[in-house]
């Protein structure tokens, strides 16, 4: 059933959001704020998770988190102290609710027993009160009037739902005998005429509740006024329905009701229907034919419907349709005025400090989910706007301004709200960082467990936003940069207070804008790089030569080269593999680069600049053979004119360029790319790449234009890719001009080497 | 034909026909997605001579393969009388460089005959033979044009 995947899709991403607000509010509660807004979040969070996870029946997690919520209860209420064994618990059982989340959205299963540990700590917290000793799952404590509004000219065709009511009465009479033990629940439903006009069935709902348990629905036909009054398109027919069900909450029944909330009146109670079967099938053998309905109505006393269930009347539409024949002769009777009484919403508002905070966010902010795809598709459509108009701008030249002064004006006009038009757009994809700094704290504490060290970990910046894309590339960056820091990093304890410093070790995440960039930084107080290490193992793998002599800095960046990629080789702490060049691989596929830098005794700090979008590249726009080529801005280290460049060659007779003591391997691409120049040599430019690891690449182009932003489009998608181009982009001009992949040129270039 | 549906019934299909100096081709009109002038196209690098490059279509990068060069008969030196046809190869659009669009044929499916064997690059690239009002139309085969584009390949 595809409706249930959209809704298991929503409550796995509105889990995800609840689990970072459990772990935003637990960061505040252990740095001692109690108060109760933060109780009252995470009760609101934990008891949302357990609402939707028993909708689904994901079991375990419903049963670890009712533990856990029961437990939150008593800190609410102060039966359990919050002590600082006990925010370690919920901590820990937070971690747990995540895994039980993740393993259920994967459809994985957790091995038996996780979490019974903490389980049975609940337990043991919260059994000092008899009360709640052995309270079943599904208890809650919701204060239920039952009531019962009838709408006084409600348009809908209500006759057209009695069948359908009958309907389903029939499947409950056929039901099996109920279980003994089954928990009860008394669901009274009036629709309002809206509910009808936004094309909802009853039907449909009611078939919905059935799916929860055994149910028996009764039509309230009590508001069925005297024909002369009967209005066709009135809504008079409501539905009490006692539901048996091992597994229904309140939350999974309001659910069912969820698409028609507002547009009817809802009153989930719990507890023993007020008719039993028994008193049902009498009343259908009691039940009073149309006519004495009407005798009854014309009564000057209104009936108690509210207050007493059991009158409301369960009517045949066969009866119906009989009893009303007598009823066209019968005089219009004498109505008492409809009977009115304080509005159930009310009522049900009230219940919603212990409902899912799901509700609340949805009453609170004002907010859409929409597919991603769909934005994707304004951001390209914007891009190409944005090209257009400079295009546009590019083509107007002076005479044509004297000439067209008004045109002119539009055109910087469009401008303006082009611009306007694509930083709204991209703050559409922008998300805080916190969706993924959110992540870190559980793994710093993994971390400090496994290591035996002491860590804190301190966030900043968290609310910086930046483009989705890029935060969804930045999980395995940011878990390897922590890794590393708390592995290696941070000393232990003793070696820490030898060193003269606190006994536990911190580790700072940061998160900034600098113009067009994001700086994110994983600093740390530990005892920096060990470069003398660091240098001796790069040069026993050959990485860098014997003779060379690296700066300290030098030295700090080699810690990112695809040889050092295990930890095991710097470090005798832990043989978790840290690939360090994976970070830096893969900030540079989103267009970024990482900085590193050590001071020995105090701490590290690593910093990841990246762009703020990955729909827009900064380039530098060069000229190769009459064509136009970009290349990446984040992979120029600088460019050099031919003339003054320090070209040799080496005894093979492959071309070499000397920058500042280091031998760059030289592509001409021209030669590369089989086209023929006319540009003479001295004339030309080298551009100085660098690719991944570090390794340089100088790239010789006929020509620099400049530099500007493109948008990036596929090869792909209507060709093939082509080895040594990362893609293409359209030009103010309308060409296209093709993106160099500087990987990829030194990978053709070994390969060439090697083939030779 | 690739693509099995004709706006001319079940028995005959329509054909847009265009011509490469003296002979003419004809691919299914369905096929067809515009028709535009040639208006020049960025060069691809390390790909056969038959690939023009890519122009841009509407902010969507489309290959323009030279049908003349394809057939093995020498690189067209378009001006701005030559014509691209744009045309949907499965998922894809590329882009047919060719000296002229001609006509619009409808013709009898039954008129449709093998390609004659003997001449390979002909038996690759076209899907048949049509016989127009005294004329000899080769039916490009797309899937077959726009395969091995690549140097290496």
């Amino acid at each position: 059933m595809s409706d249930l995947d959209d809704f298991k899709a929503t409550y796995f991403d509105e889990c995800s959001e609840l689990l970072l607000e459990l772990e935003e509010q637990f960061a505040a509660i252990e740095e001692g704020d109690h108060s109760s807004n933060r109780l009252n979040a995470v009760f609101r969070a934990i008891h949302s998770i357990k609402g939707g996870g028993g909708a689904f029946g994901f079991s375990g997690l419903v049963g670890f988190a009712h533990a856990y919520e029961t437990l939150l209860d008593h800190v609410r209420d102060g039966r359990v102290e919050l002590s600082e064994p006990v925010v370690a618990l919920c901590i820990r059982a937070n971690d747990i609710v995540a895994d039980f989340v993740a393993a259920a959205k994967d459809g994985a299963e957790l091995e038996a027993g996780y979490g019974a540990e903490e389980k049975l700590q609940f337990d043991t917290l919260t059994s000092g009160d008899p009360d709640m000793v052995g309270e079943p799952m599904e208890e809650f404590d919701i204060d239920f009037v039952p009531v019962m509004v009838t709408i006084a000219g409600a348009e809908d065709d209500a006759m057209a739902e009695a069948p359908l009511s009958l309907a389903i009465l029939d499947d409950a009479f056929e039901a099996p005998p109920l279980a003994p033990e089954a928990g009860h629940w008394t669901i009274r439903f009036t629709p309002h005429s809206e509910l009808y006009a936004r094309a909802n069935d009853p039907l449909l709902l009611l078939r919905e509740l059935g799916t929860l348990g055994d149910i028996k629905v009764r039509a309230v036909l009590d508001e069925i006024p005297a024909l002369a009054d009967f209005e066709p398109f009135g809504v008079y027919c409501s539905w009490e329905i006692a539901l048996r069900s091992d597994t229904a909450t309140e939350a999974t029944i309001a659910e069912v009701f969820e698409f028609v909330e507002g547009n009817c009146d809802l009153t989930i109670t719990r507890g023993e229907a007020p008719v039993a079967e028994a008193a049902l099938d009498a009343e259908i053998e009691a039940m009073p034919s149309f006519a004495q309905l009407m005798a009854d109505e014309a009564q000057p006393e209104p009936l108690a419907v509210a207050e007493d269930a059991s009158s409301a009347q369960l009517i045949s539409f066969e009866a119906l349709a009989e009893s009303m024949k007598p009823a066209l002769k019968a005089a219009p009777p004498v109505l008492p005025p409809p009977l009115k009484q304080a509005a159930p919403a009310e009522e049900f508002d009230g219940e919603n400090d212990r409902r899912s905070g799901v509700e609340d966010r949805r009453n609170g902010v004002q907010s859409i989910r929409v597919d991603l795809d769909k934005i994707d598709r304004v951001v390209n459509m914007v891009g190409e706007l944005v090209i257009t108009q400079s295009m546009l701008t590019q083509q107007m030249d002076e005479t044509l301004r004297a000439r067209y002064q008004e045109l002119v004006r539009g055109l910087e006009v469009l401008a303006q709200t082009t611009r306007g038009l694509q930083d709204s757009v991209m703050s559409i994809r922008a998300q805080p960082v916190k969706t993924v700094f959110s992540r870190m704290p559980r793994l710093v504490r993994e971390l400090a467990s496994k290591t035996g060290k002491k860590i804190r970990l301190e966030t900043i910046g968290e609310n910086t936003e930046i483009d989705k894309t890029i935060i969804e590339q930045l999980s395995d960056p940011l878990t390897h940069m922590i890794r590393n820091s708390a592995d290696h990093g941070i000393e232990s304890p003793e070696k820490r207070l030898a060193a003269g410093k606190s006994e536990s070790g911190a580790i700072r995440l940061s998160a900034e804008q600098a113009g067009g960039n994001i700086l994110i930084a994983v600093e740390d107080d530990g005892g920096g790089i060990n470069r003398e290490r660091v240098l001796q193992v790069a040069r026993d793998r050959g990485v860098v030569g014997p003779e060379q002599a690296l700066s300290d800095e030098q030295i700090d960046q080699l810690i990112f080269a695809p040889g050092f990629s295990t930890a095991s080789e710097i470090s005798d702490i832990s043989g978790r593999g840290v690939g360090m060049d994976v970070v830096l691989s893969n900030i540079k596929k989103i267009g970024g680069s990482v900085h590193v830098k050590s001071w020995t005794g105090r701490g590290t700090r690593m910093t990841l600049r990246l762009p703020l979008t990955l729909a827009v590249l900064d380039v530098m726009l060069v000229k190769v053979a009459g064509s136009p080529y970009v290349i990446p801005l984040s992979s120029i280290v600088e460019t050099i004119q031919c003339a003054r460049a320090n070209f040799s060659r080496m005894p093979t007779g492959a071309q070499v360029l000397q920058v500042r003591g280091e031998y760059v391997q030289v592509v001409d691409l021209a030669s590369r790319f089989e086209m023929t120049t006319e540009v003479e040599r001295d004339n030309r430019f080298v551009v100085l790449c660098e690719a991944e690891g570090g390794v340089k690449v100088a790239v010789i182009v006929d020509d620099i234009i400049g530099q500007q932003q493109v948008v990036i489009k596929s090869l792909e998608e209507n060709f093939q890719s082509i080895e040594g181009i990362a893609g293409g982009t359209i030009l103010g001009d309308g060409n296209v001009a093709l993106i160099v992949d500087v990987q990829g040129l030194k990978s053709t270039t070994t390969a060439h080497k090697s083939a030779a | 034909m690739s693509s099995g549906a004709s706006v001319a019934g079940a028995n005959s299909m329509q054909l847009i026909a265009f011509s490469i100096g003296e002979q003419t081709y004809g691919v299914e009109i369905t096929t067809v997605r515009e028709i535009r002038a040639w208006n020049g196209a960025t060069p691809l690098p390390n790909t056969r001579e038959f690939v023009r490059g890519v122009i841009n279509l509407r902010g969507t990068i489309v290959p323009i393969f030279d049908l003349r060069a394809r057939f093995g008969e020498g690189v067209t030196s378009p001006t701005k009388n030559h014509v691209v046809v744009v045309m949907s190869v499965g998922e894809k659009w590329v882009g047919i460089l060719v000296d002229a669009v001609s006509d619009i044929l409808t013709v009898a499916k039954t008129d449709i005959h093998n390609v004659p064997e003997g001449n390979s690059i002909d038996t690759e690239l076209l899907n048949g033979i049509v016989t127009h009002e005294s004329r000899m139309v080769g039916l490009i085969d797309l899937h077959a044009v726009v395969s091995g584009a690549k140097m290496d390949s």
